[in-house]
């Protein structure tokens, strides 16, 4: 499976993570619509300067935690209970200090996997994907500011390209993506 | 403003504040019983609480050095100022120490000879559960705390005289910080063995030392918090951010859940295995102080669990605030029942085994223990023993009857009165007036430590 995203950009190569956060700040106050940053890693304050919205993934944490809760409590209430009653060191059925070890560790196991499905789903990730990369030294050591080309006019592409060079980009390059 | 000016509003609140204590203690001790059970148990509670904020300060203050942590140093003044409190849980704990060597209270039933004589298990223990041992240990150890606290107090106020580019003084620290945290480590649980577990001198638990450690940590970084608003407020400490905050928030969060965690690991333990001589502990709280049992789990998990998991709520200071204070009573009630419960089952053996020995009506206390007995499976004294069976007899008569009847406990003692919290409003005015002091003493932030760049540019 080949995931396209039919956009032609166009996207400069930095050395280093600060040069990036100088290059997104100007872009910034230049008012110019950035397509995306690449980078090996996360930056620290990066996010604020894209603009981009707290991530909502840890709600669907809480979710997947507390269905985990429920499953683990509810069920073993429901088999100690109604389904096969069973009597552990002469405590009553419903023993509910008993149940709290195994009502957490399925809390965190929901949370945990019900996090990276979907995080791997909104990211379009997973075995048998298959991504177009845009640059492949960007999983190692370079830093990378794309701009969407979509109809701007030549004029416009000749800005972002000195735009991309002003800033310390070492190569600039336009590839479909 | 980097001097701080203890503000003569501010002295003569705290001073009013120990004036209420005073008086409370002064109410609590006329009114009492001849053992001046509450006076000496409200004592107890509120200097091991108070002592252990100041231990807890010292700890973190240690680990974040070793730790190369940076983020505290811009307020780490604050610790300092906590961590040379311990002078005063020396004293204060001293006059504990002085009960035990002059027999003029009766926390610990281990320190009764005539009950230590009669009884195999307070024997077998009388090794580490007597007089000397107990002043050597609380003088000992809290004087070491003191004087490790004391050297990195001058050693840092050196630095902000002489420092340079050498940090010499900041590698004495780390020097001192390392003495500090296995030695605190250690005879912190020894400690805290022989203060507040020991209140309970039949029973025992291995996991109790950390257990009452995060209470105390966990009090310290609500107490730093809202120190950290206030000064705020007045116009110091512009440079303490929400980032800050949002770390402190970070680690409230995190050690009440490791309190939860010790909570209901020794809760779960002692519950499953089922073995007398450890549910008593459990018995009586369930029994005799259900409310207040559950109330402990409740504001000091469920609250801050819930108000702090998210994000934005560690990073405001009206959540911070709320549960801070929250936070704050919760392990004060903590200790409460840790310590209260104890005491008033020492001084109900102890009245009794006076009564006893003059002549009590034993074969009333007899058919009375066979009645109850049956009921009592969980009774740790109930083990056989001949040495301590009448005396262990004698205890069931009065747990029974105070379950019973509960005109028969006295106040303050299954739930705070107003005296308890008054006692805690004087040691809190203590306290702070202490803690503002020492604020006096040192520039609020310490210019020259290597770490003060980071902290001013932290960011989360």
């Amino acid at each position: 499976m080949l995931r396209k995203r039919n956009k032609t950009v166009i996207y400069g190569l930095y050395n280093d993570e600060s040069d990036l956060l100088t290059a997104v700040n100007k872009a910034n106050s230049k008012h110019l619509d950035i397509f995306d940053v690449y980078s090996p890693f996360p930056i620290h304050g990066l996010d604020p300067l894209l603009g981009l919205a707290e991530s909502r993934l840890h709600i669907g944490g809480f979710i997947y935690g507390l269905l985990g809760t429920m499953t683990a409590f509810g069920g073993m209430t429901w088999i100690f209970t109604r389904d096969w009653p069973m009597i552990f060191g002469g405590k009553p059925y419903w023993s509910v200090p008993a149940f709290i070890p195994i009502t957490f560790e399925l809390t965190v196991l929901f949370a945990s996997i019900g996090m990276v499905v979907t995080f791997y789903t909104i990211c379009g990730l997973g075995p048998g994907v298959n991504n177009t990369i845009l640059d492949e030294r960007t999983s190692d050591d370079k830093f990378a500011l794309a701009f969407d080309l979509g109809s701007l006019s030549n004029d416009k592409v000749d800005g972002l390209r000195s735009f991309l060079k002003e800033s310390g980009a070492g190569e600039i390059h336009i590839k479909d993506i | 403003m980097n001097q701080f000016v203890f503000e003569k509003q501010q002295k003569s609140t705290f001073i009013g504040m120990m004036i209420l204590g005073v008086i409370c203690m002064v109410l609590t001790f006329v009114g009492d019983d001849a053992f001046h059970t509450r006076f000496w148990s409200n004592f107890l509670h509120n200097s091991v609480y108070f002592t252990g904020i100041a231990f807890g300060a010292l700890f973190v203050l240690s680990a974040s050095l070793l730790a190369y942590g940076g983020w505290h140093t811009i307020f780490k003044r604050v610790w300092e100022a906590y961590s040379l409190f311990l002078i005063v849980g020396l004293v204060l704990m001293g006059v504990i120490v002085a009960g035990v060597l002059g027999g003029f209270h009766h926390l610990y039933h281990w320190a009764d000879k005539a009950s230590v004589e009669a009884d195999e298990i307070l024997k077998g223990k009388s090794g580490f559960l007597n007089p000397m041992i107990y002043t050597i240990f609380t003088i000992g150890f809290v004087g070491i705390w003191f004087f490790i606290a004391q050297r990195m107090r001058a050693i840092s106020q050196d630095e902000d005289q002489n420092g340079n580019e050498s940090f010499s003084q900041h590698k004495k620290l780390k020097f001192w910080a390392a003495i500090f945290l296995p030695l605190g480590g250690f005879s912190s649980a020894a400690i805290i063995w022989q203060w507040v577990m020991s209140l309970d001198a039949h029973w025992y638990s291995t996991l109790f030392a950390w257990y009452c450690t995060a209470s105390m940590v966990v009090t310290m970084y609500a107490f730093t918090l809202l120190i950290l608003v206030y000064l705020r407020s007045k116009g110091y400490y512009t440079l303490v951010t929400q980032e800050h905050l949002h770390d402190i928030g970070k680690y409230i969060f995190g050690i009440s859940i490791f309190w939860t965690y010790l909570w209901f690991s020794q809760f779960m333990l002692i519950w499953y295995a089922n073995v007398g001589e450890e549910t008593i502990y459990f018995k009586t709280r369930l029994e005799e102080y259900r409310p207040l049992f559950f109330l402990n789990l409740g504001i000091n998990f469920f609250i801050p669990f819930l108000v702090l998991i998210r994000n934005d709520t560690k990073r405001k200071v009206g959540s911070l605030v709320f549960v801070s204070i929250i936070v704050i009573l919760g392990h004060w009630l903590n200790f409460f029942l840790m310590i209260k419960p104890g005491v008033l089952h020492t001084a109900h053996e102890l009245a009794h085994h006076d009564t006893h020995k003059v002549g009590g009506n034993e074969s009333e206390i007899k058919m009375h223990s066979v009645k109850t007995s049956q009921e009592n499976h969980a009774d740790a004294n109930s083990v056989p023993h001949t040495a301590a069976a009448t005396h262990g007899e004698g205890h069931e008569v009065v747990s029974h009857d105070s379950h019973s009847d509960h005109a028969e406990v006295p106040a303050g003692f299954h739930f705070p009165g107003l005296l308890e919290i008054g006692t805690w409003i004087g040691f809190l005015g203590l306290f702070l007036y202490f803690v503002f002091w020492q604020l006096t003493k040192a520039r609020l932030t310490p210019p020259n430590d290597p770490f003060v760049g980071e902290s001013y540019h932290h960011h989360v």
